[in-house]
């Protein structure tokens, strides 16, 4: 009994081991792996206690960070999102008496379609 | 005169029969012998010494040589030479010979010597611009200018002491 129970379990392990270890090597040369993704640069983790202000690198860093927030300032510049939106002529577009009449041609080419 | 042309001709038939009968092996997953390596890297190295030792070496500290660079370097270089951080890539383990980690400073490399401070600058700008045949590194002088393969010398200069996040606000795309 004990016997038949090893060899069973010898010859699970003999397929499932090449079969899981196969498939790992498949995984980690998956071609997305090598696409090398545009990332912004992350000015959270910047510790200004521990920075020396006159390192090229520190001022490299701080150059970068305020660009970036200075972009992405520029990107949610609400006073131009507001200019954007003109309700004046959202208003006009929107005219619901229009709409119903459009409601209205639509129900109609349809019962004409059935027809 | 006899046995000098006997030679000749021995060296020249012995060249012919190895390179006609394909017994070198090419295969870059089989390392040459400590021999040919040595004479390999020497004559390399002694090469790049010779080319770049008259090469003036500008001003490297200025953050935005850093800016430029790292993103180059990112892009370019990283996938080979790695970042801070990493160990190994798929490039530095399938290549051959390996190209350096570049993320240690040049003083802890083992192996060939390195030279001062201004030495190393020189020889990273002239391997940068002009590459190295049969060894995977392209020369990119043909396609940057000086000024921007400077910059990339900056930035590995500084490389060793960065943090991966350092690394990473620097190297980010704007």
């Amino acid at each position: 009994m004990k016997t038949t129970l090893i060899k069973t379990i010898s010859k699970i392990a003999l397929v499932l081991i090449p079969t899981i270890t196969l498939s790992m090597a498949a995984t980690a040369h998956d071609p997305s792996m090598h696409v090398k993704k545009v990332k912004k640069a992350d000015c959270s983790k910047m510790d200004h206690s521990k920075m020396d202000m006159n390192d090229p690198v520190t001022i490299a860093m701080m150059k970068k960070c305020m660009k970036q927030a200075k972009k992405a300032n520029m990107e949610m510049d609400h006073s131009k999102m507001a200019k954007k939106m003109d309700h004046s002529k959202m208003d006009k577009k929107m005219e619901h008496s229009k709409m119903q009449k459009v409601d209205k041609i639509i129900k109609k080419k349809d019962e004409h379609d059935n027809h | 005169m006899k046995l000098l042309l006997l030679l000749i001709s021995l060296g020249i038939g012995t060249t012919i029969a190895v390179m006609y009968s394909g017994i070198v092996n090419v295969a870059a997953d089989e390392p040459h012998s400590d021999f040919v390596y040595w004479l390999l890297e020497e004559t390399r190295e002694n090469s790049i010494k010779k080319a770049a030792k008259n090469i003036e070496v500008p001003n490297l500290k200025n953050p935005e040589q850093l800016l430029t660079g790292g993103t180059d370097y990112e892009f370019m270089c990283a996938s080979c030479h790695l970042a801070p951080g990493q160990t190994e890539s798929d490039m530095s383990l399938g290549l051959y010979p390996a190209p350096p980690n570049l993320t240690i400073a040049a003083q802890s490399h083992e192996g060939h010597e390195h030279g001062d401070e201004t030495q190393s600058d020189r020889k990273n700008f002239w391997v940068i611009k002009h590459g190295i045949k049969a060894s995977g590194m392209p020369a990119w002088g043909k396609t940057h200018d000086d000024e921007r393969i400077w910059a990339m010398v900056a930035f590995i200069k500084r490389l060793p002491t960065l943090t991966p996040e350092q690394y990473q606000v620097l190297t980010a795309v704007e």
